[in-house]
Formats: C-alpha cells, sequence, structure tokens
C-alpha cells in the first residue's frame, strides 16, 4: 500500500519476539475495552464507571474472585476442548451441546450409581460418565468426518441446537426421570448428595476448579511429549506426511474429536458436582460452550494459557452479572460483547505478531542509460 | 529476423535496463541489462536461484523492480501488474500453470480478458478461440474442459490465451519441463509460427542443450548477474556452460563401482487400476544390491503411482511386490519401512517432511516412538547429520520449511539412507533434485551414489532424464503405466529413450 | 386434520424459505470468491435488531431494511478485513462474528425486549391468483421480497454464469492464482463478495424480523436458521436457483413445529419437534458426503484459503 510518499509493507518476521505473544492479546484486550465503551456511552452508562464495578465484582473482590472462579471452571474445561481440536485442525464448536449431555449423562450418574458409593469415587464416577456422555455426543460428527470428510464444523453446531431441546425436553417437556417428582416446579432431580463436592468456605468455588487446572497442565504435558501429541502436529501441519508415514488419519481424528467431546462433557459434569447438583437449565443461558472456543482461540490453542483466558472471560461474566442489578441497568450481554470484540481483535492482531509493519519512502526508479 | 534500426540506433522491443530486485536475505537481480528485439527468439539460460525468473517477472510486470527500468519500444515503462504488462504487449507463461481446472478451454483464455462484453455467449467465445489457436497452428477443443488436458496440451492453452490477449512477446518459463521430445518440437513449430509474424519470445531455460538450437541469441545469468550474451553461432554448449556455472562442474556419469549382488526388490506383473482406469500396467523389474535402477518418462505417466505402490501408500490390483524375497504387496507403509524400504518422495515438503515442525521432529517421523516421543537422541542425531552433510540452518530446532530446497532435501535424505539404519536396504527416491541449485544437485547425486556403494538398491524415478543417465545402472521408460523401454545405463541410445518417452518406440 | 392447515405450512414454508434464501446466496456469492463466513448466525441477528430498532425509532420500514443491510455490510466488512486483509483463520473470524453479532444484538435489543414490533411487511395479494384454491395462498400471498428473493437468485445465478465478473469470481474461489496473474484483485473480488454477501444476510435477518416475527425476544429470532443457510450452501451445490428448492424444504422443516403446536397435534412432544429442520439438516449433510456426491456438488477448490502471492 502507497499513501504519499510512503510505502507500508508488511514483512514476514522470521521469529516472532516472545513478548508479542503476550502484547497481541492484551492489546485487543484493550481495543475490545474501548469498543464496548463506546456501545456503553452510545446508551446512556458511564464506561469508567461501569468497567471500574465489574472489574471489582469480577476480579478483585474476594467474592467476586471466587464467584469469577467457580464459573471459570466449566469454562477451562469447554476451553480445552476447543483448543484440544483446533491443534489438529479439527473445528469442534459443538461444546455447548457436549456440555449439556455432560450434564445430563453426570446427572444420571448422580442419581442411578452414585447412591451407595464413597465420596470420592461417587464424584469420580460422575465425572467420568459426564465425560463419556459428551464424548457420545460427538461421536457421529467425528466418524463422518473420519470416515466422509464431513465438514464437523455445521455437523458438530447444529447437534447444539438438538441436544438444547434434549434438556428442555426433560425439564420443562416431560415428567421423566430427570424432573424432580416432589414438585410441579419445573426442575432437575438432585443428585445423590455423596456425588457433589462442597465448595471452599462459603464461596462459590469448587474443588474441581484444581482438577481443571491439573488437567490442562496435564494436557500441556503430554501434548508436548507423548507420542499421541507428535503424532496430531504431524497431521495438523501437513496430512500428506501423516499418511506418508503410515499414521492413521481416521484413528486421530476419531480419538481427538471423542477426547475433545470428552472435556466439554466433563464441563456439564464439573457444573453438576459443584454448584448445580442437578440437570439445570441455566446452564443454557450462559453459553459456556460457545465461550469455550473464544478462549481457546484467545490463548492460541494452548492449554495452559486458556487457565487464565477462561479466568478472564469468567470475571468479565461476573462482573456483567453484577452490572444488572444496579440504578441503570447494564444488560449482561455486555460480557459477551466483549468476549467478541476481543476475540476480533485478536485475530486481526496475529497480523502483526507474524508479520513486521514496515513504512518506508517510496524510492524513485532510476534511470540508467 | 533481422533487427530494426532507427537512425543507427537499434530498436529493441524490450529491455531490462539496471534492473535490481531484492528478496529478504536474497538479491535475485543485481543490476541486469537485457535487450530483445522484435522476431526474436532469445533464451535467457542460468542454473536454479540464478535469477532468470524473478527477470522475467519483472519484465512481465509480476514483480516491480527496486531498482532499474524496463523499456518497451525503445521508452520506459513502469509496468505495475501482469495486466499492466499485458496492455502493452507481454505475456508469460509460468512453469506451473495459472489454469482453471474446471473451466473449458474458452473459458480459461478469455478470463480476465477486460474488452470482453458483460454478457457472455459461449458459442462465440468457442469460435473466437478456435480462430487464434488456428493460425498459430496450436490444436485446441475449445470446450475441453482443461482439467482433463495433458501437460502441453495447457501449455497450448496458455499461449493461446496470451496470443488472445494480444501478446507480442511471450516469456516462457521453463516450457521443455513437462514435454516429451516430439511435443518439445511441436512447440518450437508453433514459437516460428509466431517470430515469423514479428513476435518475440524469450525462453527461460536452465537447459543447454534443446533450447541452443531454436534461439537467435542467449543470454547467460548467475547469481543474479548477467554473465555473458552470445548470438547464434558464436559459442558453442561448453561455452555456455562456462558462463552458466562459472566454474568446471563433473556432470559425466556415475555408475556402480561394486558389482550388483542379490536382488533385494522385485516387482512382478505389477498393476493397478484406479476408478475404472489403468494407472499402472503389468510393470516388472528387480533393482539389485548396489545397483541404481533409474525410470525415466514424461509427469505424469503413472510415476507417482508406481512410487506409492512400492512405499505401500497404495495397493496393487494386481501383480505381486518381493522386498528381499518376502511378499509385501497391500500390506501399509508402516510394515514395508519394517521390510527394508526407504522412501523419498517427489513432494519433499509436503510429503516427506512436515514443514512447520523441525529437523529434529522431522526425523522422528518414520520412527518407532513408543509412548513418549525421545527428542534427546534424534537431536543428537540431527546434530551429526548437519555437520557431516553441510546442512546450512541455524540450529537443529529449526523449521524444515524455513531451509532451502537443497537443505530440506538433504534432511530427507540423510532420514531415508542413514537414519534408517543398516535393516533399511531398498531405498526409492522420487525426482530427487527438482528445483534445486546445481550445487545442491551434487551433494544429492553424491548421497545417492554412495546409498549406492553402501550396497543398497535404489530404484530412482525422475522426470529429469538427464539425471537418470547420469546416475542409473540400467534405465527403464515409463509411458501411460508401463516399461515401454529398458536398457543397460552403458548401452543407452538417447533417440531411443527419448521416443520411448513419448510413446513413439 | 384440517387440509387448510398444511396449506398455510406450504405457504409459511415459502415465505420462510426467503430468509433462507436471502442468507444462503448472500453465503453463495461468498463462498464463490473463496471466502468462508460462518458468521451468518451472527449477521442475521444484527440485522434483526436493527430492523426493529430502527422501525420501532421511525415507523419507516424501508429504512429499517436499508439499516439492516448497512450492519450487515458492516459485519461482512470485519470478516473481510480480518480474513482477505489480516489473512486471519476465516473459521475462527466467522464465530467470532456470531459471538459477537449474538452479545450485541442482545445488548441494544435489551430495552425492547418483548415488545411487539413496530412495523410490518404485509403480503400482497395479486388478484384473482390469490384466490385460486390451494395454489393460491401457497404461491400468490406472500410480501414483495419473496418474490423478489426469486427473481434475485435468478439474477444471481445469471451473474455467476453468463457474466464476465461472473467468470472472474468463479475463477477467484478455484484458482485466486489464475486470476492475480491476470492483473485481476484477488483481494477486491474477495472484498466485494464477502461484503455483497453481508448486505444479502443483513436483509435477511431484517426481513425475517419485520415479516415473520412478532416482539423481539433474541432467543426466539433466528434460532439456528443462519448455520441451516451454511448447510443449505453445500446442499444448493454453490449454485443460486438449487437454493430456492433447498430453501423451501428446509423452510417446510422449520414450519411444521409451529403447525403441529399451533393445531395442539401432540404426536411428539414439542421439545422433540423443534430438533427437526436440525436433525433433517445433518441427515441431508451426511447424505451430501458420500464420494460421489461430493464429486457432483463441486466446492470451490480454494474455498477458506487465504491468497498471498507467491513472492518467495
Amino acid at each position: 500500500m502507497i499513501i504519499g510518499n510512503f510505502r507500508i509493507e508488511l514483512e514476514p518476521r522470521l521469529t516472532s519476539p516472545k513478548w508479542l505473544y503476550a502484547a497481541v492479546p492484551a492489546g485487543s484486550l484493550v481495543f475490545a475495552f474501548i469498543v464496548g465503551g463506546v456501545f456503553l456511552a452510545l446508551t446512556g452508562h458511564s464506561p469508567i464507571g461501569t468497567y471500574s464495578s465489574l472489574i471489582s465484582h469480577g476480579y478483585t473482590s474476594t467474592k467476586g474472585i471466587t464467584n469469577t472462579l467457580g464459573l471459570a471452571t466449566p469454562l477451562i474445561c469447554t476451553g480445552l476442548a476447543a483448543a484440544f481440536a483446533f491443534r489438529m485442525n479439527l473445528f469442534n464448536i459443538g461444546e455447548e451441546g457436549q456440555m449439556y449431555l455432560g450434564m445430563i449423562g453426570s446427572a444420571w450418574a448422580g442419581i442411578a450409581l452414585a447412591g451407595h458409593m464413597p465420596h470420592v469415587l461417587a464424584v469420580l464416577t460422575v465425572l467420568i460418565v459426564g465425560a463419556a456422555a459428551g464424548a457420545l455426543w460427538v461421536l457421529l460428527p467425528a466418524v463422518l468426518r473420519a470416515k466422509l470428510g464431513t465438514s464437523e464444523i455445521v455437523s458438530t453446531l447444529l447437534l447444539n441446537y438438538v441436544a438444547l431441546n434434549l434438556v428442555n425436553y426433560f425439564i420443562f417437556g416431560s415428567r421423566g426421570f430427570f424432573r424432580d417428582p416432589t414438585t410441579s416446579f419445573p426442575q432437575g432431580r438432585g443428585v445423590e448428595e455423596t456425588a457433589r463436592f462442597h465448595s471452599f468456605g462459603n464461596s462459590n468455588t469448587y474443588p474441581t476448579v484444581i482438577i481443571a487446572v491439573l488437567l490442562a497442565v496435564a494436557l500441556y504435558w503430554f501434548m508436548k511429549r507423548s507420542n499421541f501429541g507428535y503424532e496430531t502436529s504431524v497431521f495438523a501441519d501437513s496430512p500428506n506426511t501423516a499418511r506418508y508415514a503410515g499414521m492413521n488419519s481416521t484413528k486421530l481424528t476419531l480419538s481427538v474429536l471423542l477426547f475433545s467431546g470428552a472435556l466439554a462433557g466433563l464441563a456439564g459434569a464439573m457444573y453438576v458436582v459443584g454448584p448445580a447438583g442437578k440437570v439445570d437449565p441455566g446452564l443454557l443461558q450462559i453459553g459456556l460452550g460457545y465461550a469455550g472456543i473464544v478462549v481457546a482461540a484467545l490463548a492460541r490453542y494452548n492449554f495452559v494459557a486458556v487457565v487464565l483466558t477462561a479466568i478472564l472471560f469468567a470475571g468479565l461474566r461476573v462482573g456483567g452479572a453484577s452490572l444488572q442489578i444496579s440504578s441503570n441497568p447494564v444488560p449482561i450481554a455486555i460480557a459477551v460483547v466483549l468476549q467478541g470484540s476481543v476475540l476480533l481483535f485478536a485475530l486481526g492482531g496475529e497480523i502483526f505478531r507474524r508479520n513486521r509493519l514496515r513504512i518506508r519512502r517510496v524510492q524513485q526508479v532510476s534511470v540508467a542509460s | 529476423m533481422g533487427s530494426h534500426r532507427l537512425g543507427g540506433a537499434t530498436l529493441f522491443a524490450l529491455s531490462a535496463r539496471q534492473v535490481t530486485k531484492r528478496f529478504p536475505g536474497v538479491l535475485a537481480n543485481d543490476h541486469v541489462d537485457f535487450d530483445l528485439l522484435p522476431g526474436e527468439v532469445h533464451t535467457l539460460l542460468g542454473e536454479n536461484g540464478a535469477g532468470k525468473s524473478t527477470l522475467a517477472s519483472v519484465l512481465c510486470g509480476l514483480y516491480k523492480p527496486d531498482e532499474g527500468a524496463v523499456l518497451r519500444n525503445g521508452t520506459q515503462v513502469r509496468l505495475t501488474s501482469p495486466r499492466h504488462g499485458l496492455q502493452n504487449g507481454i505475456a508469460m507463461v509460468h512453469q506451473h500453470f495459472r489454469l482453471v481446472d474446471r473451466f473449458s478451454v474458452a473459458e480459461n483464455v478469455v478470463l480476465g480478458h477486460r474488452s470482453l462484453p458483460f454478457r457472455l455467449r459461449a458459442s462465440d467465445l468457442e469460435d473466437q478461440v478456435a480462430q487464434v489457436a488456428e493460425r498459430f497452428g496450436l490444436p485446441l477443443d475449445p470446450r475441453a474442459t482443461v482439467g482433463d488436458l495433458s501437460a502441453g496440451q495447457r501449455q497450448r492453452v496458455e499461449i493461446v490465451k496470451a496470443l488472445y490477449q494480444g501478446a507480442e512477446i511471450l516469456l516462457l518459463d521453463e516450457p521443455t519441463a513437462l514435454l516429451a521430445p516430439p511435443e518439445v518440437e511441436k512447440l518450437f513449430e508453433t514459437v516460428r509460427a509466431m517470430t515469423q509474424v514479428g513476435k518475440s519470445v524469450v525462453f527461460v531455460s536452465h537447459k543447454l542443450g534443446e533450447v541452443v538450437d531454436i534461439s537467435d541469441r542467449v543470454t547467460v545469468m548467475r547469481d543474479g548477474r548477467v554473465t555473458g550474451s552470445v548470438a547464434r553461432g558464436e559459442a558453442d554448449t561448453r561455452k555456455l556452460a562456462e558462463l552458466m556455472v562459472g566454474r568446471d562442474i563433473d556432470l559425466s556419469p556415475r555408475r556402480s563401482q561394486v558389482p550388483a549382488r542379490e536382488t533385494l526388490l522385485q516387482l512382478d506383473k505389477v498393476g493397478l487400476t484406479k476408478d475404472g482406469i489403468e494407472r499402472i500396467a503389468n510393470v516388472s523389474l528387480s533393482v539389485r544390491a548396489g545397483e541404481i535402477v533409474g525410470i525415466a518418462g514424461v509427469s505424469g505417466n503413472g510415476q507417482r503411482e508406481l512410487a506409492e505402490i512400492v512405499a505401500g501408500l497404495q495397493a496393487p490390483t494386481s501383480g505381486e511386490i518381493l522386498i528381499s524375497g518376502a511378499r509385501v504387496n497391500g500390506m501399509g507403509t508402516r510394515h514395508v519401512r519394517k521390510a527394508g524400504l526407504a522412501y523419498v518422495p517427489e513432494d519433499r515438503l509436503g510429503t516427506g517432511l512436515a514443514p512447520s515442525l523441525s529437523i529434529v521432529d522431522n526425523l522422528v517421523l518414520t520412527r518407532d516412538r513408543g509412548f513418549l516421543v525421545d527428542r534427546k537422541s534424534a537431536l543428537a542425531e540431527a546434530e551429526a547429520f548437519i555437520q557431516q552433510l553441510e546442512i546450512k540452518t541455524p540450529h537443529a530446532h529449526t523449521a524444515t520449511r524455513k531451509l532451502s530446497g537443497g537443505n530440506s532435501q538433504k534432511v530427507l535424505l540423510a532420514r531415508e539412507i542413514f537414519a534408517a539404519g543398516e535393516d533399511s536396504r531398498v531405498l526409492v527416491v522420487c525426482s530427487p533434485t527438482r528445483g534445486l541449485d546445481v550445487g545442491a544437485v551434487e551433494a544429492v547425486h553424491k548421497l545417492l551414489d554412495e546409498a549406492r556403494s553402501a550396497g543398497k538398491a535404489v530404484l530412482l524415478i525422475s522426470e529429469d532424464l538427464d539425471e537418470v543417465l547420469t546416475l542409473a545402472d540400467k534405465v527403464l521408460v515409463l509411458y501411460r503405466g508401463s516399461v515401454v523401454h529398458e536398457v543397460a545405463g552403458t548401452e543407452v541410445d538417447v533417440e531411443a529413450v527419448g521416443l520411448a518417452m513419448a510413446g513413439l518406440s | 386434520m384440517n387440509s387448510n392447515v398444511w396449506i398455510l405450512t406450504f405457504a409459511d414454508a415459502i415465505s420462510i424459505a426467503t430468509t433462507l434464501i436471502l442468507a444462503t446466496i448472500g453465503a453463495i456469492l461468498t463462498e464463490r470468491s473463496g471466502v468462508i463466513n460462518l458468521g451468518v448466525e451472527g449477521i442475521l441477528l444484527m440485522g434483526a435488531v436493527t430492523a426493529f430498532l430502527v422501525g420501532d425509532g421511525t415507523h419507516n420500514l424501508w429504512f429499517a431494511l436499508f439499516m439492516s443491510i448497512l450492519v450487515g455490510v458492516a459485519m461482512a466488512a470485519v470478516h473481510a478485513i480480518l480474513t482477505i486483509t489480516l489473512r486471519a483463520n476465516q473459521i475462527v473470524a466467522g464465530l467470532a462474528l456470531v459471538i459477537f453479532g449474538t452479545g450485541l444484538s442482545q445488548y441494544v435489543g435489551k430495552p425492547v425486549e418483548g415488545k411487539s414490533r413496530p412495523v410490518t411487511i404485509q403480503p400482497m395479494h395479486l388478484g384473482k391468483l390469490s384466490d385460486i384454491p390451494i395454489v393460491g395462498p401457497i404461491l400468490f400471498g406472500h410480501d414483495i421480497f419473496t418474490y423478489l428473493t426469486w427473481v434475485g437468485a435468478l439474477v444471481c445465478s445469471l451473474y455467476l454464469n453468463r457474466t464476465r465478473p461472473g467468470l472472474v469470481l468463479r475463477a477467484t474461489g478455484d484458482a485466486p492464482a489464475t486470476v492475480d496473474a491476470q492483473g485481476v484483485s484477488v483481494a477486491m473480488v474477495r472484498f466485494v463478495h464477502t461484503i455483497l454477501g453481508g448486505a444479502l444476510m443483513g436483509l435477511a435477518g431484517g426481513w425475517f424480523m419485520l415479516a415473520r416475527g412478532t416482539a423481539w425476544s433474541q432467543a426466539a429470532t433466528t434460532n439456528g436458521i443462519g448455520w441451516i443457510a451454511l448447510s443449505l450452501v453445500v446442499f444448493a451445490a454453490w449454485r443460486p436457483l438449487r437454493a430456492i428448492a433447498g430453501a423451501v424444504l428446509f423452510g417446510f422443516t422449520l414450519q411444521v413445529p409451529y403447525t403441529l403446536q399451533g393445531q395442539q397435534i401432540n404426536i411428539l412432544p414439542p421439545e422433540i419437534v423443534q430438533m427437526l429442520p436440525f436433525v433433517a439438516t445433518l441427515f441431508v449433510l451426511v447424505a451430501l458426503s458420500t464420494p460421489r456426491a461430493r464429486k457432483l456438488l463441486g466446492a470451490p477448490k480454494m474455498l477458506g484459503q487465504p491468497f498471498v502471492r507467491d513472492e518467495r
């Protein structure tokens, strides 16, 4: 591009300095807050006041940060789920639905299986069944992708709507297994007490947060060191090379997608063993599955960075929720606006990490005779 | 064709004056001068990386020169795009054809032509295209789908396209690379038809032999500079070679120094039929320890399929493949590797190597890796190779796509020849020097020669006939999936091989 | 069961198809240039909420729809800048657009949540045609946009197959390097068609709000129609005329749950019936993934691939 006497060029960087990996997301955050601020101002809210309230309710107060960690717990899992698939260039965007199935599966286990089990075993069983249910929900798109090459993007997404209606059916549309029989008010049947974690102190943070963080670290190590991680990185980089080396792409695709679904299912299960204790339609309202995709993309599919981004995003949500109960209520959707903008800016900012911006004076073409 | 003189000064159809073009880390053109007369056939000769394609790209408007000027009929033109070049009557036919496979010949020819009407009528376009093709003796069906055409026919489409859009000067980048010898002769006829009506043609080539005959003038480039420009009859091949390479290189044949021993690779009546089309028909051959068997042929005659069958990536639909006497057909690539086969595919950076992964990670690609990947020993191995084979890289953790073609090929060959170990005794190599500069070609040939001397059985499949003739102890020609010619390396009759490649034996 | 009900269902299916056709053609134009815009759902929502808010403020139907188009253009422009200029991953950028559009439409629509629609696109009465039994109500009782949309699909098809820019567009999705070598700017072709596609998607959302919606409620507005439109692109094999047939078919699956509910026909619980359009779409996608079907479909070869001129 040439403006006046200057030529603006993007020149590929051979190596990106480390600080840029942090600078791009940080810059995106700033720009997103500016965009959000514009909308706040346009709708008659003070951006500064709103943001300072958001930050104190989301991060800096004790109640705020524990609420945030509590919400971040399932979000870490959906973020890991998205990142895990993305790393192999598979776009599982059905975390939302897989998470609902995780909730349904774990609630079933918590009601039907956990009765006579000791506490730890009961919780473990519930978590595992939830993960399995999540994996089951991605089985069809996974098989289609692995066997026929059907794009997993749309197929996983369509199943979100099916899962949504399934939860609605269990709670609102029927008086079946998952519905609390003791009341006519439509709500889920509670799982056994042994299948639930107690929160830390009086907070909304549950021990599941430790499991989620440990899982992230373990995945980080596993994908870096194991043969499985190696094979997925070869496959992601060049499917032809993977075929050349005799790797089984069907098996890899299936296992990656199923594991991704299991992680998303785990998010639903953690919601059950933690705050909900039942199939709770409240989960349908907060979009943790979709947010997980944003978290993963912003973390550039790095599992450890997913933890940090998930906490950041959960804080936006928690802080955003608190804004609704003020004299001049701000719709909680501002949190989603901020999330979407952060990702848009981060995507745009990537190019500055990969390329160097050069502004040069245009050289006059010299004619030698 | 004579030159047009105006008042004693020669009016060149196209000239470059002191053209300089830099790419990050490379000075591709260093103050280059070049002159083309109307009606002239002019060859731009040079090794890969000499800067001749860059110069051609500058001349046609694809690249903007950093310094210097392009003159058309003596007047400076600032070409901003290939489109702009075309408006000045300059067109380039690239080595990799830029055609839309799904379009018809006519659609491809007219694509992007701005004087087209808004509304298109297929029959009108087809008539126009047929007319142009006929005028220059280029037989083409304007209704045919380009995806179904052979390389030679596609090249014709590209040339017709340039002529249709009013090209006066045609730059052809490596035009003979994908053609069999008789097709080359056909191309030359077209070129003569063009020069007869005053159009000029520039051949961009690294092949000495064939283009010299047809050229009125040859300009030689090396390392981004012009090293000489000679008219027809002024220089012989040796002189040109010297200008091109700047030093003596050994292009004499390398033959086996040890007597060939037991047969390690044997194909017995191997065939492959896919989608109802016979890709490989009844191929039988054997390669013994300590010999190189070369397979020559024009690209697209089954080379790729044959290599993949032997490497276990595709199962043959008939016949037997034996490695060290054991039957391996249809057993998959891992099994074939265990049986002792190593494979250097044609597409080194998209198939043989994972481009974004490091040298270290690429060395473990064909190993047995277990649960955890052992990168420690691979790192030591990588560093040893970097030193022994003089692989130019910042370090062993550099992504292979950041290496030059020659260096990434060395990594691939190192893995397939040395890292594979003693038990790996059969080596299948496809077009190992495509796109490499002359130094790298020498290094690769030396490595293949070493593999042979070490007692490996090497199957060399290459579209570069010179390469096959230089290295092979036995030469086979593949045409439409069949072996149509077979001769010992010492008894090769080049003309007979050429005819066989064109399917005329 | 009353046969009138089914006539109305068919009529409604054709009506709903208007949104699907607009969005699908928008996506077809975008994808033919080699850009995949998964943000359809987000653009539809923004188009819908814009039509509602502007209609609420001005009570001017045409201005409301015009603003929907403008918002669609703006969102598609964001996608174009991200993916064409800045070469971001098209899939992720599209998803970001969905999330952004979902959040923003919810945010700006909050004050009018539950309010009934301010202006309405009225169906036309085509005289005697509309009075023909069965065929009349099914085919000739729609609003002007439905008919314009059909004409639009035809125009689009002629544009793609019979014009010079259409030829260039098709080539850009298949072989951008070829187009570039001809001196045509690949980025420009992609920009123009991505934005044109966004305009159609914005209109699709606006029309849906003012013709089919009743009150503003984000959850109930498009409800996955954007994703169905994306599947329709595959179903239509990237050809605008086939999109009409597909849209009517999918419109039917979208309408049936409401018909059943409205008629209190309880063969299946409403939640299960609501799954129908999505299950049907999934089923179609599966059927279209067999190798044979795929060959016939012919997706643009370079769909989703950023174009960078190979300058070493």
